[in-house]
């Protein structure tokens, strides 16, 4: 029966989104330039008080609202309303001061001050006892959650992981705004990786670690520092707030936000119609968004990138080796990368949010390498053809495909990962057709996106060149997705030079607290990564918001947006 | 009766057997468990998910997994939903008076205008109102209900703006309160309405056939010559013989209304069971997605039983022993 109603599922999911995509085009055909409403907000420059903001998910939250706990990023959004990072990131994603300021000479012991008069919800202040309650939650052995890599640097945090100790022995509370923090050792990206996020002490006084997550001061009365604070959870449907007076940032504007879970299908109706006031949105429908007078799209840079990969060699359960032939000569990469026409390519399938990227690092953060600096791999298949013929991968027996320079056969095999997305399979099906017009005989295959990055995590065999895509954060280091120990390394591949610049970027004996002379380490790095090649970076995404017009003051970088405290609504 | 219950309900037992081990093997078959998929590479470290693959016993050998799952399942103990990180008992509660209020709506809906189109298509057949209720059945039957429910939306939530196109409830109102009820009300209807679309159709026809059957039978030309009035005719005496067929469904749509419908849930992001088992599949929460699969297979066999004891009741013909 399970299988029938499954099958059935997906066939009608098929048609489904077919039909929603014909149904929404007719909505768009049926939006008229109507009167320019939403013009008075821009003209006014003072912010009024009050109105009531809803925003939507895309998706139902799993409601683990506090940043120790969520899981996903639809929780995030609901907590970033509510709740509070004790540091911030600039444009360029570099750490400043917010509620905490810090000092450190050695980059290993850290002396933090907080803001006195910083209030919670429920009214106490914040102490830095908070935040300490909050690593003694995350190093806790019952603590279920994936953030204990933020903490276990900390001198002493995996002692008390497991039960050695009764203290976190490199955290020292010096008074209720004052806390320094050691770690094992001076590493340059400490304060980056540390968790930062204080929990209520008080209101999770008493309760077991393991009984948090599914606590209701996580689930439906949650706690925390922000502009807005929860007054109502219906869960997996919708989360009321409102406005928090004593917020250390400045009081809100807005009076109310209603976050609710609005299916994707529906978001621009509903934009349409005024109920609706923020959604971040998938680019597929940005044209739509764009049509409608009283709503903005928005587009701003992403962390996030996608690439080709081969896979180059296996994971022997601790670290990459690289063993696989195939692939290994760099000229056949090489021409891979010329053969693609990344322009063309990102234009047609990413909605004019994408753009061409030329190094596993998103344009915006600051260790980005210039253009300048990097080989370019502009579209060029004559060179792409030039270069294979040079290794040896010639057309010997007249089928019109090049074969290997042994002679043989030789066949890309290319794989995907398949979605509900009708668009994933014609992008790449378009890749294989920039190799097969340089002689490269490719056969596609799309795989579920489940059993994809298993494959991928497992280095499986069947897996040759695949389309993969990463989103990174703050912290520039490269090494969890390219070193040579990293599980995430899913090309496999090894080098010695780049672990030593990556060492080296990380080494506080070699680059001190001089973020310029990391920079440089991580650019040499990428100039090394675009010169080996073992993956080709091809586009980096834009993040979309639509924000109706009557909304004012939001601002966005790759940060992020700013704080909601200092949105207005057009009343 | 007593006793072809009690032996049907023993006969579930091996079969609710059998379809654990099918949903748990096709379960397990799903390529990827609960923690692929997304991975945000910088707070995800591959040893943390090693250590919650062997906390959640995802290696252990599969028929050791399933003799740990069935055990428990038997005990009650349905297991923490790895999504939620809550018992799944409770992630079912909180979604089940939805799903409830969906399918109970749906069909009261569908039995109220199928018992008046039904009984007027009956009455007066080969009418152009007659036509006119089966076109519109037609139309309703060959409508999937995804797509009714795109449309719906469009037209009376964002034409017409007579309905929310999403939700159970306004979050603004005080729950309990009698404006609570009528928000749920209000958030329920065109959903049901929906759901209901179908079926009002096949019921319609249905009913409609029947009347005009045992309009032609012998006991009603009978109490025609008896000069009983025809109203009463065709409200006590064919009714009451036509109603048969339609009440024996009720056993099925026991099982509709806690299943949910997965499609129109979705599209009208109404929390129900539907709405989750569907995102279970997708993020393998495997424990929610089993207890949701092993309940519906029951209420399956349930409500068949309750169609078969339903035939019995309504037709004294129908015996079973």
């Amino acid at each position: 029966m399970k299988k029938r109603s499954m099958l059935m599922l997906a066939a009608l999911m098929l048609v489904l989104s077919a039909f929603l995509a014909a149904c929404s085009g007719g909505e768009k055909a049926g939006t008229k330039k109507n009167d320019n409403e939403g013009k008075t907000g821009e003209t006014s420059e003072k912010p009024q008080d009050g109105g009531t903001l809803v925003y939507a998910l895309d998706s139902a939250p799993e409601g683990k609202f506090n940043y120790a706990f969520y899981g996903n990023q639809t929780d995030q959004y609901v907590i970033d309303f509510f709740d509070e990072n004790l540091i911030d990131y600039d444009a360029q994603l570099k750490a400043q001061p917010h509620i905490a300021s810090w000092k450190t000479t050695d980059n290993k012991v850290f002396d933090f001050e907080i803001k006195k008069g910083v209030k919670w919800h429920n009214g106490d202040e914040l102490s830095v006892k908070d935040w300490e309650f909050a690593l003694k939650v995350i190093a806790d052995k019952d603590y279920e959650g994936p953030r204990f890599d933020n903490v276990r640097n900390i001198v002493g945090a995996q002692d008390y992981h497991d039960g050695k100790a009764k203290e976190i022995s490199g955290i020292k509370v010096i008074d209720d705004y004052h806390i320094q923090i050691t770690f094992d050792k001076a590493r340059v990206n400490n304060l980056d990786n540390l968790w930062t996020y204080p929990m209520n002490r008080t209101e999770f006084k008493g309760m077991a670690v393991k009984d948090m997550m599914g606590s209701e001061q996580v689930r439906t009365k949650p706690v925390g520092l922000g502009p807005f604070k929860v007054t109502k959870v219906v869960p997996g449907e919708s989360i009321e707030m409102e406005r928090f007076d004593d917020y250390f940032g400045g009081k809100p504007h807005i009076e109310k936000v209603v976050i609710k879970v609005i299916d994707p299908s529906l978001s621009v109706g509903e934009l349409k119609n005024g109920t609706l006031d923020m959604t971040a949105f998938h680019p597929s429908i940005i044209d739509q968004v764009k049509a409608l007078d009283n709503v903005n799209a928005i587009t701003y840079p992403g962390v996030s990138y996608y690439y080709v990969g081969f896979r180059l060699g296996t994971w022997d359960g601790e670290k990459n080796v690289m063993n696989e032939p195939k692939y290994q000569d760099k000229k056949l990469r090489e021409a891979m990368y010329y053969a693609i026409n990344r322009d063309e390519w990102v234009k047609a399938f990413f909605f004019g949010v994408g753009k061409p990227v030329n190094r596993p690092i998103p344009t915006n953060h600051w260790i980005a390498a210039d253009n300048k600096e990097l080989d370019q791999y502009k579209y060029d298949p004559k060179k792409a053809k030039e270069l294979l013929d040079e290794a040896g991968y010639k057309d010997v027996d007249g089928d019109g495909f090049r074969e290997d320079p042994q002679g043989k056969k030789f066949v890309v095999n290319f794989s995907h990962y398949a979605t509900q997305n009708p668009t994933f399979e014609s992008r790449a099906k378009a890749l294989t057709q920039y190799w097969e017009a340089v002689g490269l005989k490719t056969k596609l295959t799309m795989t579920d996106v489940n059993l994809y990055y298993d494959m991928l995590e497992k280095a499986d065999k069947s897996v040759e060149v695949f389309f993969g895509g990463w989103s990174t954060g703050s912290d520039p280091d490269p090494t969890p997705l390219w070193g040579s120990k990293a599980l995430w390394n899913y090309p496999r591949w090894v080098n010695a030079d780049s672990d030593k610049l990556l060492d080296q970027a990380l080494d506080i004996n070699v680059v001190g607290t001089d973020s310029n002379k990391r920079k440089d380490l991580y650019v040499q790095w990428q100039k090394l990564f675009m010169k080996d090649l073992p993956v080709l970076p091809i586009a980096e995404l834009e993040e979309t918001m639509a924000v109706s017009k009557r909304v004012n003051g939001v601002k966005f970088d790759v940060s992020g947006m700013n704080r909601p405290n200092e949105w207005w609504i057009t009343q | 009766m007593l006793k072809y219950a009690f032996r049907r309900i023993l006969g579930m037992i091996p079969m609710l057997l059998l379809t654990s081990i099918i949903v748990f093997s096709l379960a397990k078959l799903m390529p990827g468990d609960s923690l692929s998929g997304e991975i945000d590479p910088r707070n995800t470290n591959p040893q943390y998910i090693a250590e919650m693959r062997e906390k959640l016993g995802y290696n252990d050998p599969m028929p050791q997994q399933y003799f740990r799952w069935v055990s428990n399942f038997i005990e009650g103990d349905f297991g923490k939903s790895t999504r939620f990180k809550i018992e799944v008992a409770d992630v079912i509660g909180e979604r089940l008076p939805n799903t409830i209020l969906l399918g109970l709506t749906s069909i009261l809906i569908t039995y109220l205008l199928a018992f008046m189109m039904g009984s007027y298509a009956g009455r007066k057949p080969y009418t152009l109102g007659d036509n006119l209720i089966g076109g519109i059945n037609y139309l309703g039957l060959s409508i999937p209900s995804f797509v009714a429910g795109v449309f719906a939306i469009y037209f009376f939530s964002f034409k017409l703006g007579w309905f929310p196109s999403n939700g159970s409830v306004d979050i603004g109102v005080t729950e309990g309160t009698f404006n609570w009820w009528l928000s749920r009300l209000h958030h329920v209807l065109l959903p049901a309405f929906v759901l209901g679309f179908l079926n009002i159709a096949s019921y319609t026809q249905f009913l409609r056939n029947d009347i005009i059957e045992n309009s032609r039978k012998d006991y009603v030309r009978t109490a025609r010559a008896k000069g009983t009035p025809e109203s009463k005719i065709y409200n006590v005496h064919i009714l009451r013989n036509s109603v048969i067929p339609l009440i024996t469904y009720l056993g099925f749509d026991i099982v509709a209304i806690i299943s949910g419908a997965i499609i129109t849930e979705t599209i009208f992001t109404y929390p129900g069971l539907g709405q989750l088992f569907l995102q279970s599949v997708g993020v393998r929460d495997y424990p929610v997605l089993l207890t949701l699969t092993m309940m519906f297979s029951f209420l399956t066999l349930f409500g068949n039983l309750i169609a078969d004891i339903l035939y019995g009741v309504v037709d004294p013909r129908i015996r079973l022993d």
